[in-house]
């Protein structure tokens, strides 16, 4: 029994931080257990560093110093998709977003990796997400790549395994872009029809503005049919989830309090997002900002008004008239729609009030895709094998488009399925509701 | 147990990998380091290897190695267990199940499954709700404990005053011996010839052998349930009000307890509707037929209110029944809101004595300066007390170990047991003789040894390790006659 | 017999409680009598009749109403008979905890009529209540019909005390419905037949006493039509507590005086269904099943008596005055019509006349079959109980010679074989039995 340590005492005293963020947290993990199943990574591989329990477990050890960033405690953590579903499921309540992401910026702190990695980072974190402009100038070259039929060229020749690194997920998951006037941003202010119930300020994001700018105008549009007058606010840039998820720290806070000054002077009464990393995260940026006094406030009244665009909607019944969508879906809930923000029910609620349409179940609809930010180009292998599993049962329903509310997600199914060859969309729940309310199908991404 | 040098340990891993594939092998410090304990934190061990088999035949070939170099080994499921039992705590291996957690065949017409010990439990019954089945035995942790595990615990649950344990649905077993035979126990008919193996393996805690295949009975899903809450402000009306229900001639499917420290937890996790000033509250269920249901639900409703409930009410619909088992199913977890850490206990007494034991609970807990929620199986007279205490103050465990070790004394004297569902394990080895002499622990050993005579199959568990304690009991001890050649001996 | 083993048996427990000679008649088994029978009043008694024989190296042959004493292989050697029938104490009931503790030579009747004044039940009806003891009907793992719904003993012993061979009093399980805590010893000694312990208490779980209860009984034209609405009724939301399928033979044995007496004529097959719980429960179920049966050519519909229920346990040994060999099967229940109607015409074609009963829905059937041949020719008896124990084993289940002629015994084995497991058994009798003291011999794999 040499090895057996009846003291589970922690060996520092002092709170636990892990790149300046607190991990007190993992003091609420009672090690029940209760994560594993939820947790895909852990469903995957049966191993437990690589399951919600296990990682807490890592994530206490490195705060209390029992064990090092080493290239294992790193890969495990890494690993990790941050999609919440064990929160979801935590009896104890373990902030577990929060806690990754604290190990996460002590990675990229600690370890920041090769210098194209570094680089890589840069143009995302640094260049891209945080510059309207410069996406947009990405966004040309590679609409430019799309449609000189380069892009055609690269995937037939199968070049694209000659690309190193993570490069080739990169290539299989590019949009295709609309062209530019579909990119153009919406007008600023859309008024209201009919008896006028709020006004709301719409989050148009960064790379959703650009790739998905149909999605927003749809957003724009079914909130003024449901009596909203939806305020555009200019200026507005990436929200910071991506780099708080990424391990961006400093960058994610920075973006936080942009974002919270240019809302506030929309005086709008809800702030309405229509993708799921953004507005779980916007409504964490109480938490985000706590430590920061001239911000604190702010950050917490903000974070109260940000709604998601079904959460929002499904307060009351949709204004009608809806004409029927003869189709038969099936609905994937994203992550931080659902464990993020804890949002399962209001989506359905919306599909069922469109005539005409045929909902189904998904097995595990409230499973990772793989997407996860941008897991699925920094872990290809295991986002690959989520994504297998989500289409598997995306086409055992045998459902005509998938419904979601993310396009991450979008993306994400949709290259699963041009994979399998298979002949079903992929729709924001916007698009379906625009549809109904008279909208002709735009051109899908 | 010496540790194992480097150039042994490569050379080990090596011979593993051989075995289960490269991926299949951990080593590491720090990964090892997740396995060191299961839902009870209160033991740490380090195995030298986590191996993660995927058939019968890997198994074999890894307990064979093992017996070939001494090595102890112990299975692991999803180590949700509440005694230390998968802990590997004489060192060597732990063999991962997770990899083996198929459904290999649903029997629809013979009412039977045949699934990988690796399945979580409440898999297998989504795998059949669709054509109206389930599989009974519910415990709390269903939602992510395997069915290998359930074999070595013999898992209970909520539901099993009316269905039973795991050891009342297991037919057969596919069993990796602890000498790498791969051996059928019982199959997939009611009895088979001979001992009833499958009867004595299911809640042996892994110190048998390692199940690789399980038979399991499946049933239909009863045509109504009926959920009634029942709402108290005193703990001793609850625990009355269980007896009373018994006495009048109902066995419900279930009947839960939770004090008010619990509700509060629950509530505070989910939000699932119990009233949080209520001293205590009673989840009864009923189901079967709908003919007379509402009948048999009045008579609950009469009995509670006769001992003294201030509110009894019916779940209206699935969603609100959910949501109360919701609560209840995480009330565990849920103290992990309350408390930086707590100890579940787990004991049995028969339901008459709950409210003396109740008290005596309460009064020791306190007289250690502790707090305590109670949430438990009340029908089946299985306590669950979990003792609420702060791990960062010194001496803090130890008072939390003295206060379980009286609780668990006050539930032999009443005629109880130490264990309803927990298991033995690491944490109450040392208990089992208050309810067992020397002479019971005897043949449990002999039992074992006809199992496991190297006893390098899960080490250190069940039987008590203070040599002492196997000398008090009422019978006077006599070497057997194996023990006098040596062939066995007694702990 | 030595007679100094004799005499400090009667010493122990007294004389009038050691039986030899001639009083030895009702104990001769297999043709062979045993050298003493002895019947201890108390748990140390047994103790040290244990004790004495096995200093002695007698081997002991546990005994309670004898009702089994003929299931299993010739003993070598015949050996003293311990009889527990003076150990029929009750030693605990607590009606609100819903247990009991009892000592093991308490018959089943004697046991349920004290339980039955207290509004409680064991759930277990095996055959013979009269006689049968419980310390044998566990050692047996007998049942009745009702294990349908209730199961065995394996799922109502929660404690058991036994005497093992070196002589110890031993504790397993306890006084609770729910218990984990070491081995599960009572699992180890339901179904050993004396040869691990010689049971002497148990702790059993009960029931309270149904309402309302009843049997009724279906004629269908053929065993695969009964065998069709057995699976339909299986599948249905009902909840029977015995769901019986007999051949004519078997269900004329339920009682002539019955409304079922004539049960058999003019039948391929009975199905007899048992209901119990609250009043309109019963009534709805009776409505559904006939309802269910109808489109499987169910018909006629009877309630039978309650005195039907004991006689279902029996019903294919009491077909004839005097059965030749009786077998028992162990299948899945979706084989058990075609086990029945092919086993019928295997015997059917040798001439033989059979009668067959199931507890259909948990797979047991049993057989007996009739021999009016010279018992010393027991060729074609052993060829047919042959093929019937392969045609058990080619669906993945099992038989059990239960009774049968000596000459008939020796050729045909009474137990199937357990397979590797087999080893295992032999490992735990000489963990706990090494002289072989407890019933040697009898049970499966030589043990």
């Amino acid at each position: 029994m040499a090895h057996i340590v009846e003291d589970a005492r922690r060996t520092a005293t002092g709170p636990l931080v892990l790149h300046g963020l607190s991990v007190e947290g993992v003091n609420q993990c009672v090690h029940c257990g209760l994560c594993l199943a939820s947790c895909p990574t852990f469903a995957e591989l049966g191993t437990e560093m690589d399951s919600p329990r296990g990682r807490i477990f890592l994530i206490k050890a490195l705060a209390e110093g029992r064990t090092a960033l080493t290239d294992t405690t790193v890969q495990h953590l890494s690993l990790c998709l941050d999609c919440r579903a064990c929160e979801t499921v935590c009896p104890a309540g373990v902030p577990y977003g929060r806690l990754i992401e604290a190990a996460k910026a002590e990675i990229e702190h600690a370890r920041p990796g090769s210098p194209a990695r570094r680089l890589f980072r840069w143009l995302n974190f640094g260049l891209l997400l945080g510059r309207p402009w410069a996406l947009r100038l990405a966004a040309t070259a590679l609409r430019l790549y799309q449609v000189s039929g380069l892009q055609a060229l690269v995937r037939r020749s199968r070049l694209v395994r000659l690309l190193p690194g993570t490069l080739p997920a990169w290539e299989a998951l590019l949009p295709s872009l609309p062209p530019r006037h579909e990119r153009a941003p919406l007008p600023s202010y859309v008024m209201a029809e009919g008896a006028r119930r709020a006004r709301v300020a719409l989050l148009t994001g960064c790379v959703q503005s650009v790739v998905f700018g149909a999605h927003n105008r749809a957003t724009a549009r079914v909130l003024a049919k449901n009596g909203c007058d939806v305020i555009v606010p200019e200026g507005q840039g990436c929200c910071g989830a991506l780099n708080a998820h990424g391990g961006d720290h400093a960058r994610a806070l920075e973006m936080s309090r942009r974002t919270i000054e240019t809302f506030e002077a929309a005086r709008a009464d809800a702030v309405i997002v229509n993708t799921s990393g953004c507005g779980a995260h916007m409504k964490g940026y109480g938490a985000l900002l706590d430590g920061d006094p001239a911000w604190a406030e702010r950050a917490r009244r903000f974070a109260a008004s940000v709604q998601d665009l079904s959460e929002f909607l499904a307060k009351a019944p949709l204004v009608p008239p809806l004409s029927p969508v003869a189709l038969r879906v099936t609905y994937h809930d994203p992550c931080h729609v659902v464990h993020g923000q804890k949002i399962r029910k209001e989506p359905r609620q919306l599909l069922a009030q469109i005539p005409g349409l045929s909902v189904v179940d998904l097995v595990e609809s409230d499973w990772c895709c793989g997407s996860a930010g941008i897991y699925n180009l920094t872990q290809p292998e295991m986002a690959g094998r989520l994504l297998e599993r989500k289409i598997r049962h995306v086409l055992e329903t045998g459902a005509e488009a998938v419904v979601t509310a993310n396009p991450g997600c979008i993306l994400q199914i949709q290259a699963g399925l041009r994979a399998r060859g298979a002949e079903v969309q992929v729709l924001h729940l916007v698009e379906l509701l625009d549809r109904a309310y008279g909208r002709p199908a735009e051109r899908g991404p | 147990m010496a540790t194992l040098t480097s150039g042994r340990k490569t050379a080990l891993r090596r011979e593993l990998e051989a075995i289960v594939g490269p991926g299949g092998v951990l080593s590491d410090p720090d990964e090892l380091l997740v396995y060191e304990s299961d839902g009870l934190t209160l033991f740490r061990a380090l195995a030298d290897f986590v191996v993660f088999p995927t058939s019968a035949e890997h198994v074999a070939a890894v307990v064979r190695l093992a017996g070939r170099e001494g090595l102890p080994f112990v299975a692991r499921g999803a180590g949700t267990g509440l005694s230390g039992g998968c802990l590997p705590a004489e060192g060597g291996l732990v063999i991962s199940m997770m990899r083996m957690n198929r459904i290999l065949e649903i029997d629809y017409e013979n009412q039977l499954a045949v699934v990988e010990p690796g399945l979580v439990n409440l898999h297998l019954s989504w795998a059949v709700v669709p054509k109206g089945y389930y599989y009974a035995p519910d415990p709390s942790s269903q939602q992510a404990c395997t069915l290998g595990g359930n074999i070595a615990n013999n898992s209970g649950g909520p539901h099993t005053l009316k269905y039973g344990v795991t050891t009342n649905h297991v037919l057969g077993l596919e069993v990796v011996m602890p000498d790498g035979e791969i051996v059928w126990l019982g199959g997939r008919t009611r009895a088979t010839p001979g001992y009833d193996l499958a009867g004595v393996f299911v809640g042996s805690e892994g110190t048998f052998g390692i199940a690789t295949k399980i038979v399991v009975r499946i049933l239909k899903k009863p045509q109504a349930v009926k959920t009634v809450l029942a709402v108290f402000d005193q703990v001793d009306h609850a625990s009355a009000a269980v007896s009373a229900i018994i006495a009048r001639g109902l066995v419900p499917a279930a009947v839960e307890m939770m004090d008010q420290l619990t509700i509060q937890a629950v509530e505070d996790a989910f939000g699932c509707g119990y009233p949080r000033d209520a001293a205590a509250a009673l989840l009864v269920e009923l189901d079967g037929l709908r003919v007379g249901m509402d009948a048999q639900t009045e008579r609950i409703v009469q009995a509670c209110r006769d001992a003294g409930a201030r509110e009894v009410r019916t779940a209206r619909d699935e969603a609100e029944r959910a949501l109360l088992w919701k609560g209840r199913k995480s009330a565990f977890g849920a103290f992990g809101r309350v408390s930086p850490a707590y100890m579940v206990m787990d004991g049995v007494i028969p339901r008459t004595k709950l409210p003396y034991v109740l008290r005596r609970v309460n009064e020791i807990v306190a007289a250690h300066g502790l707090r305590v929620g109670n949430v438990f199986h009340a029908g089946d007279g299985n306590l669950h007390p979990n003792i609420l205490y702060d791990p960062r103050v010194p001496g803090a465990e130890a008072r939390v170990v003295e206060a379980g070790a009286e609780i668990m004394k006050v539930c032999a004297e009443v005629g109880g047991s130490i264990s309803g569902e927990h298991g033995i394990g690491l944490e109450k080895a040392d208990f089992m003789p208050f309810i067992f002499s020397a002479a019971d622990l005897a043949v449990m050993q002999r039992l074992k040894n006809a199992f496991n005579p190297t006893g390098l199959c899960n080490p250190g568990k069940v039987f008590p390790t203070k040599k002492s304690c196997v000398e008090v009991g009422p019978v006077a001890y006599t070497p057997h006659a194996i023990e006098a050649k040596g062939l066995a001996q007694r702990f | 017999m030595q007679d100094a083993l004799l005499e400090r048996l009667r010493a122990v427990i007294g004389p009038a409680n050691v039986l030899t000679g001639v009083e030895l008649s009702p104990y001769v088994v297999d043709g062979r009598t045993p050298e003493a029978a002895v019947f201890p009043g108390a748990l140390e008694e047994v103790a040290a009749v244990i004790a004495l024989c096995g200093q002695a190296e007698v081997p002991v042959v546990p005994w309670g109403g004898g009702t089994a004493a003929s299931v299993g292989m010739p003993a070598a050697r015949a050996g003293v008979v311990l009889g527990l029938r003076r150990l029929a104490r009750l030693v605990e009931h607590e009606p609100g905890d819903l247990t009991v503790t009892v000592e093991s030579g308490v018959t089943i009747a004697e046991l349920q009529a004290a339980l039955g004044n207290r509004g409680q039940w064991l759930s277990l009806d095996p055959a013979d209540a009269e006689r049968a003891t419980l310390g044998g009907v566990l050692a047996a793992n007998a049942a009745g019909p009702r294990r349908h719904l209730y199961g065995t003993a394996r799922d109502l012993l929660i404690g058991v005390t036994v005497v093992t061979a070196d002589a110890a009093v031993v504790k397993g399980g306890g006084k609770v419905v729910k218990n984990v805590a070491g081995y599960d010893l009572p699992k180890l000694f339901i179904g050993s037949y004396g040869t691990l312990g010689v049971i002497v208490e148990a702790t059993l779980k009960l029931r309270p006493v149904p309402e309302a209860e009843r049997l009724v009984a279906l004629r269908f034209a053929r065993l695969k039509d009964a065998a069709a609405a057995v699976r339909a009724l299986l599948a249905s939301d009902l909840i029977p507590n015995a769901v019986e399928l007999l051949d004519p033979t078997a269900a004329a044995a339920l009682g002539a005086g019955e409304a079922g007496g004539a049960l058999g004529l003019a039948a391929g097959a009975v199905l007899v269904v048992g209901f119990d719980g609250l009043p309109e429960q019963v009534e709805w179920q009776c409505a559904e099943l006939a309802r269910l049966a109808a489109p499987h050519g169910g018909r006629d519909a009877t309630p039978l008596s309650s005195a039907a229920w004991p006689r279902l346990a029996a019903a294919v040994r009491d077909a004839f005055p005097v059965a030749t060999a009786v077998m028992s099967f162990d299948v899945v229940p979706a084989q058990v019509a075609e086990l029945m109607e092919q086993g019928a015409g295997v015997a059917r074609a040798r001439g033989f006349q059979t009668a067959w009963a199931a507890h259909a829905g948990v797979g047991v059937v049993s057989a007996a079959l009739v021999s009016d041949r010279e018992p010393r020719e027991p060729g074609p008896v052993c060829g047919v109980l042959s093929e019937w124990r392969e045609m058990a084993r080619a669906g993945g289940g099992h038989a059990t010679l239960e009774r049968a002629p000596l000459a008939v015994k020796s050729q045909v084995p009474v137990w199937d074989d357990p397979g590797a497991a087999g080893r295992v058994m032999q490992r735990i009798k000489a963990q706990l039995d090494p002289k072989r003291i407890l019933n040697p011999g009898r049970f499966v794999a030589g043990i």
